[in-house]
């Protein structure tokens, strides 16, 4: 700030320009423009939308997270959390919401999520709504963010700043409790359903391993999801398998094809039995109960840090 | 049933049936509607209603309707162009051009708009045309200018970039939405943007091809024949080539591949008002238009999600078109 300076008199009229420039036209109630994360201008609503379209799960359970279940109109056919989604109308799924439906519920604001083809998202600003798209990140650090996001564009900025707060005290706790241990089991993941589907290094359940004290063994590959190979489970020989599934029904089932047909016995993890159940609804959505599920598996991976609370 | 009578059935048939789509097309939807919306809509319009009726709607219908009329006027040309049943817009490698360029450009995210066309529209267009150039001067070159040559070639050509295609969407998973997008054809973000960059070149496209139709028509004698009785068969042949491969890139670029139409509604014509292709060129374009009109209504309507239009247009013309035949045999 050195070079303010010698421009004292400057600065001060700069500093009093930006004070008096709100009360100028109004512009203290007009819209300001604020940046979505296509880095497209976006007018920030006066105050919080009453009408709003959400277009993937992760937001519908941010917004009602946030105390805005009451003015979501339209959420996609996979937005089942919480349980008051279903009464809400459905606009399509991810990559097939309907133009026309989102249009019939006349929304004040339509947040849209990374996975929304961005062909159908300029289709929907066309017709003149206020579409507001979000990135998701790398990791579980970009939740928060995610999350004021939200909160900004929703005029809930206080509650968002809350939520935030609560949910990193429970994320640093966990940080804590991991820091300092002394061998971090090796976890495989599988997505129960066809094959060894499992999280890649590029996968926000990657990031969860390894703070949760573990470590992924598909870490090294260079994707979101992938089909791992038999012979390389066999080579990792994983101490820990977590099995993301919907139901404990589905664990069981996942759990018999792993033991039984999946062609890798003998590794560490169904000798010990340490397979558990992580629920899939939850760790598949980028939204607060990541948290949740960090929590779970770091209980699982060190219950003696953990007081042994699964 | 003479072929005068057939001739008039067939009009009365067309139009009555292109208008009653558009109706309905612009009645139905997941949102429901009434008539007496419609009416009172008209009357006084609100917001939400224009931009499902006029928006959505409507401009979707019209977009269906160009891009049949300009897959059916390819393909009757290039049916008469190859004398050859066989013929149609993928045949020459336009389609697997213009698709391959859509990709690409979707891959590398390219999306700079221009002429009413998005990004990977306007590649697809530019590719699909390039491709067609590349076949014809390939052929040229090799054997004069047989027939089979070119459509060989174009074969090959088209192949080739049907690879490509599949090679660029392989690298990139997480474009599936895409992949059925330009593979299986869609109207799902169909707008007035696209059929006002579309129509003026179709109707044009159409002209053209009325006015030569009596050459058309000589060449289906032989070239040397054609040629002998005063018609200037190279140039017509270009002009003819052009205009497909025109109508072709322009349909896919604003639509993604759409199969059948081209190869089936020619036939379908011919087989009911004869082969003179002045009438069957016009013929051709209106029952293509109107084909493509009712395929996006049962793509929209028959399930809660959408379904590519390319299933809708293959499931429904393929068992039309045996009946045709075979009734004629």
């Amino acid at each position: 700030m050195s070079a303010a300076r010698p421009r004292g008199p400057l600065a001060l009229l700069a500093a009093a320009l930006t004070l008096w420039a709100p009360s100028v036209k109004g512009v203290h109630g007009r819209a300001q423009d604020i940046q979505d994360d296509l880095g497209r201008p976006f007018p920030l609503p006066s105050r919080t939308p009453e009408r709003i379209v959400s277009m993937a799960p992760n937001v519908t359970e941010i917004l009602f997270a946030l105390g805005l279940g009451g003015r979501v109109v339209g959420v996609t056919r996979f937005c089942d959390f919480p349980p008051e989604t279903a009464s809400i109308r459905r606009i399509g799924g991810l990559v097939d919401p309907n133009i026309e439906v989102i249009q019939s519920l006349d929304p004040d604001l339509v947040i849209a999520f990374r996975g929304n083809p961005l062909r159908l998202v300029g289709r929907i600003r066309k017709l003149g709504l206020p579409v507001f798209v979000l990135d998701i990140g790398e990791g579980l650090d970009s939740l928060l963010p995610l999350i004021a996001r939200i909160g900004r564009v929703t005029r809930t900025e206080a509650r968002a700043a809350a939520l935030a707060a609560g949910l990193r005290h429970r994320l640093g706790a966990v940080d804590k409790a991991t820091r300092e241990i002394a061998s971090r089991p090796k976890v495989f993941v599988l997505l129960y359903g066809q094959g060894l589907w499992t999280c890649g290094g590029e996968s926000y359940v990657d990031d969860l391993i390894g703070r949760a004290g573990g470590m992924n063994v598909a870490s090294s590959l260079p994707k979101k999801w992938a089909l791992y190979k038999r012979e390389r489970i066999l080579e990792d020989d994983p101490d820990v398998i977590f099995i993301l599934a919907r139901s404990s029904g589905d664990f069981a089932a996942g759990r018999d094809w792993l033991l039984r047909k999946a062609g890798v016995p003998g590794v560490s993890a169904m000798r010990s039995g340490r397979i558990y159940e992580v629920d899939e609804n939850a760790a598949s959505r980028f939204g607060p109960r990541l948290v949740d599920v960090l929590e779970q598996m770091a209980a699982l991976l060190h219950p003696e840090r953990s007081g042994g609370r699964p | 049933m003479s072929r005068k009578t057939g001739r008039r059935v067939f009009w009365i048939a067309c139009i009555v049936l292109c208008l009653a789509g558009f109706l309905v097309s612009i009645l139905t939807g997941p949102v429901r509607t009434t008539p007496g919306d419609l009416l009172r809509f008209i009357q006084e319009p609100d917001r939400v209603q224009a931009a499902i009726f006029i928006d959505l709607r409507l401009a979707r219908a019209v977009l269906a309707f160009l891009v049949g009329a300009a897959l059916a006027l390819s393909g009757a040309i290039l049916q008469g162009y190859f004398r050859n049943p066989m013929a149609d817009p993928f045949v020459v490698g336009v389609s697997s051009g213009a698709s391959l360029g859509a990709v690409v450009a979707a891959a590398l995210g390219f999306e700079a708009a221009a002429f009413g066309f998005s990004g990977p529209g306007l590649l697809a267009f530019l590719s699909g045309l390039g491709i067609v150039s590349l076949v014809y001067a390939l052929s040229l070159r090799r054997g004069g200018s047989k027939v089979e040559t070119f459509l060989l070639t174009g074969i090959a050509a088209g192949a080739l970039a049907s690879a490509l295609t599949s090679f660029f969407l392989f690298m990139r998973s997480d474009s599936y939405d895409q992949a059925v997008f330009w593979l299986l054809g869609s109207f799902q973000l169909a707008e007035w943007g696209q059929a006002a960059a579309i129509a003026p070149w179709i109707v044009l496209c159409l002209l053209g091809s009325v006015w030569l139709g009596r050459d058309m028509d000589l060449l289906a004698l032989g070239d040397e024949t054609a040629q002998a009785l005063g018609s200037p068969v190279r140039r017509v042949r270009k002009a003819f080539l052009a205009m497909s491969a025109l109508l072709a890139a322009l349909a896919v670029a604003v639509s993604g591949i759409i199969g059948f139409v081209g190869l089936v509604v020619p036939h379908w014509v011919r087989i009911l008002i004869g082969p003179g292709h002045r009438v069957l060129f016009v013929a051709s374009a209106l029952a293509g238009g109107t084909f493509l009109l009712y395929c996006d209504l049962l793509a929209r309507n028959i399930l809660p999600a959408e379904l590519p239009i390319g299933v809708i247009t293959a499931a429904v013309g393929a068992p039309f078109f045996l009946y045709l035949l075979h009734k004629k045999r």
